[in-house]
């Protein structure tokens, strides 16, 4: 196993090797036109592809087989998952994302290939992005995924000497020297808030999206290299799209995640994660958008060059800050230190990245043709480059917001993150104007704009939205002024939509994609204000078996039920309007670490969800009394009357701890139960592992149980007589006294429609996919035309 | 053109004014609990929990609350809005985020910083062997 480890490890040098060759391929053939350079290049690309591959293939074997002498696998895998988890940990971890994505990238390339060949734009795009191929392989050489253990905790694993028998897992690293070391029998596993199906997709469909975020970046750069300023265009627009699609479907499907799962409360938390791809992803979009003004115009040359390479260049810059460690605890993720290496490896690359793109843009900026765009304000060329603008703005705030803790850290010295309200005050009216826009410019796209006929297709959608916005606000209640004014421009853009695709789709239904996905924009818009802006909430504590109203609802807490040794379901009963559900969110406890992980669950009805997160359980019975006991001073617990004597250390148990055995300190107590009274001891066990407390119990004469728990000792040097002890004494269960039932503590909160935000990303997928199939079939009607013409 | 040029450019301006006036308020500054109680402003407190004081839950109120001593080494009463934190008995750290009242520090929100379980160590790799 370990030399499959380091074939692994070789092949990724191989496949480094072959990308880097690849890339001067290319680049020869490139510049020289040379058919002999341009075969040595796909054959390099091809060998790069196959050597990935299989040893991704070797890696998840060792995954599957469990080979825990391998740091990664020990790290993110255990024996007891189920085999989709168990597939998931491939990239659970930094190694096996890089792996993931440096896989799709390899994929995409060989698709890209083919497409580019047959529009004479192979040897240039190729050769950019063998470069970024690369740069991911080097990651993975530099951070190898195949690692073993004894090498990660030498002090740990290896030893020298006689092998004591018995010993499982041994492996002899120098027979000579007699150095061997022992490897874990069992993985530490799969951090259990990843643990569910969303482990097993979501990160699959970003790292797709985040590998085809390269392909606009490197057209552009063949574009510039070729001095091809327009026909790249038609080239890079299907890309884009179809990246958006996936990055976007990635994005939502981590909100939905979170929502479902998490239990973050919400759909989006604004999290540095989170935000990392939706930046590039809005950059993308606001690409697409800008590309069509090209197409149409022949102006935006250097936009269009300038969103392409900030869609790649955001990508990067999002894997610095979330892989770095550079954001540091100020998220709800956690990162994890990966050493200097990937820091600068990351931010090198990100370097060299935006030194070839903007490089090449600076140097080749002049000769790009101006073409004077004739302005005017009631046309759709001017709300696209206003729409792509304000697009790019929202991208920017987003950035700059999930930057703060670099920005914080250099300008005042101390990392801290900005609040929620920072991303809703500056994205709110920006997302106004791109309602708006989406509206506005899709209606003066379709009717040929002279102002008369633009105000008269203008009637129907504001008269309609007016209408929305006034049953939301009747409904829903009063809100702030802008966001009824996002309400309405939700709507407007919704209905000027439909209304135009309703016209396209009579026309040509190839065509409809746009408005399908401005549509579904518009609807996810709507539902982001009722969802997050009219939801209600209340914190509730629901004891055992008594009906609580809240928000129009009765709860009923009716029990718990032990899924596994730590994982515990808490029913409650719902009833509203004449239907009773039951939902049974589920609280997690760890022993070991004290931890709890708390999962929602969700009533969905047609109009709102209904989310209950529990918060925490308080036992009703036995609840456990702390008390400190001074030194002589009779306490009364209960029926008794506890005083607390002196600590015992024995002579015996400091020659225990003297030789580094397990050893005892004891604290007597005097428990007094009447006239009788009796010893009782309690022990504080202290051994290599650390130390703890041992529970006593005192029976009372009528057979009552008396739990003693020491929490803490509290010598005093200066005065022993001040000396004291920390217990906590839980009384017996007294059956006349009323029982207090267990209390749910949950967090209940009502969202109304946020359907429509999973209508609108359903909707907005089928709008991708349409104008994914129209830009392809436009894509390869040039590209016949170039053949043709050769 | 030259006017729609300047017009562009002023909106642009305004909305990067507005942004970072924007930044800068919703950046929670760090204090100490003796700063926070003079500034009654929102900040965020970054310290140690109390382990050896009283925690308590307020299950009507929802409100949990421990000692906390901040770097300066004052120990102050925090009421948090909420239930105890996740991880809140592995921190190693804590930052509590809220205002300074009535002697008590009332935080919107906890975080806790932990020697995460998830990271590679030798302790762990010695009990798996």
């Amino acid at each position: 196993m370990e030399l499959l480890g380091t074939i692994g490890s070789v092949i990724i040098k191989v496949a480094f090797a072959a990308a880097l060759a690849a890339v001067f391929f290319y680049y020869r053939s490139f510049k020289g036109n040379s058919d002999r350079a341009l075969f040595y290049a796909r054959n390099c690309y091809h060998l790069a592809t196959l050597s990935l591959i299989t040893a991704a293939s070797v890696f998840l074997y060792l995954i599957l087989t469990h080979q825990f002498q391998f740091t990664y696998v020990w790290e993110y895998s255990s024996t007891d998952l189920s085999l989709p988890l168990l597939i998931s940990t491939f990239y659970a971890g930094q190694e096996g994302s890089f792996t993931l994505w440096a896989l799709y990238t390899s994929f995409i390339g060989i698709f890209l290939m083919l497409y580019t060949s047959r529009r004479d734009y192979e040897s240039a795009t190729m050769s950019v992005y063998s470069l970024i191929l690369s740069f991911l392989l080097l990651m993975l050489v530099v951070k190898n995924p195949f690692t073993l253990i004894w090498d990660s905790f030498p002090a740990d694993l290896v030893k020298t000497g006689a092998i004591p028998g018995g010993l499982q897992n041994v492996v002899i690293l120098d027979a000579v020297k007699g150095v061997w070391a022992q490897f874990p029998s069992q993985g530490k596993g799969l951090n259990p808030l990843l643990q569910n199906y969303w482990m097993v997709i979501h990160p699959q469909i970003l790292f797709i999206g985040f590998s085809s975020m390269a392909v606009p970046y490197t057209l552009a750069v063949a574009a510039m290299m070729k001095r091809d300023y327009h026909s790249w265009i038609r080239i890079a627009t299907p890309w884009a799209v179809f990246g958006s699609m996936v990055l976007g479907t990635g994005i939502i499907l981590g909100g939905y995640w979170a929502y479902e799962t998490l239990g973050w409360g919400g759909f989006w938390g604004w999290d540095p994660v989170e935000n990392s791809s939706l930046i590039p992803w809005l950059l993308c979009v606001a690409s697409i958008h800008s590309a069509l003004n090209q197409r149409k115009t022949g102006g935006f040359v250097r936009t269009n060059i300038v969103f392409s390479l900030l869609t790649f260049v955001t990508v990067l810059y999002s894997t610095f800050l979330t892989r770095s460690g550079v954001l540091g605890d100020t998220s709800v993720h956690s990162f994890v230190d990966p050493g200097m290496w990937v820091y600068w490896l990351l931010l090198g690359c990100l370097a060299v990245f935006i030194g070839i793109g903007f490089g090449l843009f600076a140097f080749r900026v002049k000769e790009m043709p101006r073409v004077p765009v004739k302005h005017s304000y009631f046309s759709r060329e001017f709300a696209l480059f206003l729409g792509a603008f304000t697009l790019s703005f929202v991208a920017l705030f987003v950035a700059i917001g999930t930057s703060s803790p670099i920005i914080t850290s250099i300008a005042k010295g101390k990392a801290s993150a900005v609040e929620i309200a920072y991303y809703v005050h500056t994205n709110l009216p920006l997302g106004i104007v791109i309602c708006l826009l989406s509206g506005l410019g899709q209606l003066l796209w379709w009717r040929q704009s002279n102002a008369g006929s633009f105000t008269r297709s203008l009637m129907v959608p504001v008269t309609l939205s007016l209408v929305i916005t006034g049953i939301v606000y009747g409904v829903l209640g009063s809100e702030e002024f802008l966001i009824l004014l996002f309400t309405f421009c939700a709507a407007f853009s919704l209905i000027a939509n439909v209304k135009v695709g309703y016209s396209v789709f009579a026309g040509n239904p190839k065509f409809v994609g746009g408005s399908i996905a401005h549509v579904g924009i518009a609807i996810m818009c709507l539902g982001f204000v009722t969802s997050s802006r009219y939801d209600s909430k209340a914190t509730l504590a629901l004891e055992r078996g008594r009906p609580t109203e809240s928000m129009g609802y009765r709860l009923t807490y009716l029990g718990y039920k032990e899924l596994d040794s730590e994982r515990y379901a808490f029913n409650v009963e719902v009833h509203h309007g004449g239907v009773t559900k039951t939902v049974a969110p589920i609280m997690r406890f760890n022993s070991q670490d004290n931890s709890t992980i708390r999962h929602p669950d969700v009533i969905n009805f047609l109009s709102r969800d209904f989310y209950v997160s529990p918060v925490t359980v308080e036992s009703g019975g036995e609840t456990a009394v702390s008390h400190t006991l001074v030194r002589g001073r009779p306490v009364a617990i209960g029926d008794l009357t506890v005083t607390f004597n002196e600590f015992e250390f024995t002579d015996e148990h400091r020659a225990a701890m003297a030789e580094g055995k397990e050893f005892f300190i004891s604290a007597d107590l005097l428990v007094q139960e009447g006239k009788s009274s009796r010893q009782l001891k309690l022990l504080m066990r202290n051994s290599a592992a650390g130390s703890d407390f041992v529970p006593a119990t005192y029976a009372s004469k009528d057979g009552k149980q008396y739990q003693f728990a020491m929490t803490r000792m509290m010598p005093s040097q200066e005065d022993p007589s001040q000396s004291a002890v920390a217990v906590d004494v839980t009384l017996p269960h007294d059956p006349a006294v009323h029982q207090k039932e267990d209390t749910l503590i949950i967090e209940a909160s009502i969202k109304p429609m946020i359907n429509l935000v999973w209508a609108g990303t359903v909707t907005l997928v089928i709008g991708f996919l349409l104008t994914i199939l129209r830009r392809v079939d436009e894509a390869r009607r040039q590209g016949d035309k170039i053949q043709a013409s050769e | 053109m030259k006017a729609k040029v300047i017009v562009g450019a002023i909106v642009v301006v305004i909305g990067l004014v507005l942004g970072a006036m924007n930044f800068m308020e919703s950046n929670v500054e760090y204090a100490d609990f003796s700063v926070a109680e003079q500034s009654h402003k929102k900040v965020q407190v970054k310290g140690e929990w109390m382990k050896e004081e009283a925690t308590n839950f307020d299950v009507q109120k929802v409100k949990f609350s421990f000692f906390m001593k901040d770097e300066s080494n004052r120990v102050v009463k925090v009421v948090l809005d909420g239930a105890k934190p996740n991880n809140f008995e592995l921190a190693s750290s804590v930052v509590a985020k809220g205002k300074f009242t009535n002697g008590e520090f009332h935080a919107s929100e906890v975080l806790t910083k932990c020697p995460s379980k998830y990271e590679g160590s030798s302790e762990t790799v010695k009990k798996t062997l």
